[in-house]
């Protein structure tokens, strides 16, 4: 009789992660394949007529990786901008985040007010993107106020169109995306670090190892599936990056198309003609280079460990 | 008790964010209920429609200027149990037509009070809705006195059939625009005739812009300043039959002219609709000619009437040409037919409506009775003019304009052209090719299927 009142909770388990999987694959997985599967197909707009959807195989993506007459083509080009631009603010993005994170952390420091501090430097995340990059644009127009500044103190003779040189424009999305995403990063090393046991920081001490090497040998090989995390999810978003250029460059991706990235192409493609055939050539070779660069990132992370 | 906090707020803030950029990714459209409602209410009901008719009047546009006039115009003729509602979508890079679009493509199956009873559409892409079968014959919906608008106004709202699906509420022939105080520097005189015989053509018109630049001024303040005069005048359309891109020799006349006036220091960099250019209205603007209809020195030219008022006047210019417009279209499947055609009656028909536009909200109008009445006023006079009588000038203009050799695309080649041409002309690309190349690949991207010269 015993026996039987013994009750298996696992079931509830799996109940629990239902909801879960039921919108994944309604919301993700299922647009997913539709994606792919639009883009064998010819379908567009063309003022207010539709013309398909017809079959055409892999002529979409044959469209998009065939060169131009000057032998460029234009996808890659769009990745290798966004990719530069994610660089440019994803480095500085993660050594100033762990700096802070390590002071925040940092038991002999012991900042008080740190709560303070976390909202603050989260604060640029919490402004709409766009609303963040029409500011950016606004101040440094050429009748904007960078200008009149370094106008008055005599450092300019007249005004630079900052936006239309591609390294300032590329660095002022740097700029955006960094100054945007540092502070969630902080937060996420510094919930990372406190995971780690103090014990071990207490041994280390003891032992008298110095800071170098207690960040060295016990921090960082610690934090590393954090920081896998961060990277990857970094990357991902850095892919993806669109309003921040977008409203910078007016959509155009001035200038000469170097702050052009690859969802900037798909908006344009899917905007005016509503293009599925061609956007889902251009998504699905996304996801494809996506799902690359985080494999790699990840293997490369996780390497040392192995040793 | 503090990490909960901690967490709390990183889950509080990546809500915000992730809500956030849902919203900036499709610039969301403001749908409102205006203050329309409120007016039809308070005001009898002067004619009550057929009474199976809906109860929601929606309106589509991309800014708030015809939106003024139907709600100090037209509201109060509207019966009191029918709702205004408008749906405003800023047209920057085509999401006002995307938007359109999208609602009328769903017209069918929209629930009543949703369906698009009007909506307004612009010179640039007006051709699109009006050859296809989103719009309808309007002459059948009771608006067929068309003896007083200007014809072109008339046939841009046709389709290839002739048959009229919209009207103009306005005309729009385009002027130069001249600052007095500038011309006098350099001309001598600020007289709207002397003025117009100073530069009556391109050749003189480049003279003076040696002079202008000579005595320290700047001859328009956008390289795009006169576009619209060159590409108005063109005489093939932007993409042919065959589908392909073409360049008008018009167009390339233009882009020799701006290469030309950036490089004398003529004009600047600026876009036509750039902060950099609008600081040239002001109280320091240094450049002495503008084009634009009324339309623009009424309603775009702030910097001028807060600083410069009474220092601007107009004339022809080097070549007659229009600029914009806004028509109002019937869309297909409207359940307030009687409003509509009334509404669009009363812009054109009501003579009482159009005197009030032009003497009160400074349109020039598309009835030609009362343009005509108030060009020979002589009492009437444009405060920001310095006394001019531009509506009996427009009406002059008004004759020469033709609404020819429009494509679907327009507004994507006419923007496009001029900010990848820029890039050239500011030396972010080293060739007019390169520009050139850059706008082939933006119009493959909006145009699918056409063929570019790259």
């Amino acid at each position: 009789m015993k026996n039987k009142k013994s009750v298996s909770y696992s079931k509830w388990g799996y109940i629990f992660i239902i909801p879960f999987f039921v919108v994944y694959i309604i919301f993700n997985l299922y647009p997913q394949i539709l994606t792919v599967y639009n883009s064998f197909f010819e379908n567009y707009r063309q003022g207010l007529t539709q013309v398909g959807p017809n079959f055409v195989g892999f002529s979409n993506y044959v469209a998009l990786l065939t060169p131009s007459s000057e032998g460029t083509i234009d996808i890659l080009r769009y990745l290798g901008n966004t990719m530069i631009m994610w660089v440019m603010g994803a480095v500085p993005q993660f050594l100033i985040a762990l700096i802070l994170a390590l002071i925040f952390t940092s038991s002999r420091l012991n900042i008080k007010g740190q709560g303070v501090y976390k909202s603050i430097i989260y604060m640029p995340n919490m402004i709409m993107a766009a609303a963040f990059s029409m500011l950016f644009f606004t101040m440094f127009s050429t009748v904007g106020p960078v200008n009149q500044v370094l106008e008055s103190m005599g450092i300019l003779d007249k005004p630079i169109d900052f936006i239309s040189f591609t390294l300032p424009a590329r660095s002022l999305v740097a700029f955006m995306n960094f100054l945007m995403w540092f502070g969630n990063t902080t937060i996420m090393l510094v919930a990372g670090i406190q995971g780690i046991d103090e014990s071990l920081f207490e041994a280390a001490k003891i032992d008298g190892a110095n800071s170098w090497n207690v960040f060295s040998r016990i921090t960082l090989p610690l934090l590393r599936p954090i920081l896998v995390y961060v990277a990857i999810t970094s990357l991902i978003g850095g892919l993806r990056m669109f309003d921040v250029p977008q409203v910078l460059s007016k959509g155009v991706g001035m200038p000469d198309r170097t702050t052009f990235t690859v969802v900037m192409l798909l908006n344009n493609y899917l905007g005016t003609s509503k293009n599925y055939g061609m956007a889902g050539a251009v998504s699905v070779l996304l996801f494809i280079v996506t799902a690359i660069l985080s494999t790699f990132v990840f293997k490369f992370i996780n390497k040392k460990e192995e040793k | 008790m503090k990490k909960k906090l901690v967490s709390l707020l990183m889950v509080a803030t990546m809500a915000a964010s992730m809500v956030a950029c849902g919203q900036t990714a499709t610039e969301a459209p403001a749908t409102e209920a205006p203050a329309a409602d409120a007016a039809a209410t308070e005001a009898p009901a002067a004619e009550t429609p057929a009474a199976e008719e809906g109860k929601v009047f929606n309106i589509y546009a991309w800014n708030e200027e015809y939106k003024g006039f139907f709600e100090k115009y037209y509201a109060d003729k509207i019966p009191a149990d029918v709702e205004v509602k408008w749906t405003i979508v800023p047209s920057d890079n085509g999401a006002y037509q995307e938007a359109l679009d999208n609602a009328l493509l769903n017209q069918e199956n929209a629930a009543a009070d949703e369906k698009v009873d009007m909506f307004l559409a612009e010179a640039d892409y007006i051709l699109k809705y009006t050859n296809s079968d989103f719009t309808q014959d309007i002459t059948a919906l009771g608006v067929t006195d068309f003896s007083n608008t200007y014809a072109y106004t008339v046939e841009a709202a046709s389709d290839v059939a002739g048959t009229v699906k919209g009207v103009s509420f306005q005309c729009c022939p385009s002027a130069l625009i001249y600052r007095r105080s500038i011309a006098k520097e350099v001309l001598g005189t600020d007289d709207p005739t002397e003025v117009q015989a100073a530069l009556s053509s391109w050749d003189k018109f480049d003279a003076v812009a040696a002079d202008a630049k000579a005595k320290g001024y700047l001859m328009t303040p956008s390289y795009a300043e006169t576009y619209r005069v060159f590409s108005n005048n063109v005489s093939q359309p932007w993409i042919s039959d065959a589908n392909e891109l073409q360049f008008d020799a018009n167009i390339n006349t233009w882009m020799d002219q701006a290469e030309k006036y950036v490089k004398e220091g003529y004009t600047l960099t600026e876009g036509i609709w750039d902060a950099g250019k609008n600081a040239e209205m002001g109280k320091d603007g240094k450049a002495l000619c503008f084009f634009g209809p009324a339309w623009y020195f009424n309603f775009c030219m702030g910097p001028a009437h807060d600083e410069a008022m009474g220092d601007w006047a107009i004339c022809e210019g080097p070549q007659a040409h229009f600029w914009g417009g806004t028509w109002l279209l019937a869309p297909t499947g409207t359940d307030n037919p009687t409003i509509l055609a009334d509404c669009m009656n009363t812009f054109i028909n009501d003579e009482a409506v159009c005197e009030n536009l032009i003497r009160n909200e400074a349109q020039f109008t598309n009835n030609q009775a009362v343009n005509a009445k108030v060009a020979s006023d002589p009492e009437y006079a444009s405060e920001f003019l310095g006394g001019q009588n531009d509506v009996a000038i427009f009406a002059e203009l008004a004759k020469n304009i033709k609404f020819q050799n429009v494509t679907l695309y327009d507004q994507y080649c006419n923007e496009g052209l001029q900010t990848y041409f820029v890039e050239y002309l500011k030396g972010s690309v080293d060739s007019r090719d390169k520009a050139l190349a850059n706008f082939y690949t933006y119009i493959g991207e909006k145009v699918p299927g056409i063929v570019t010269p790259q």
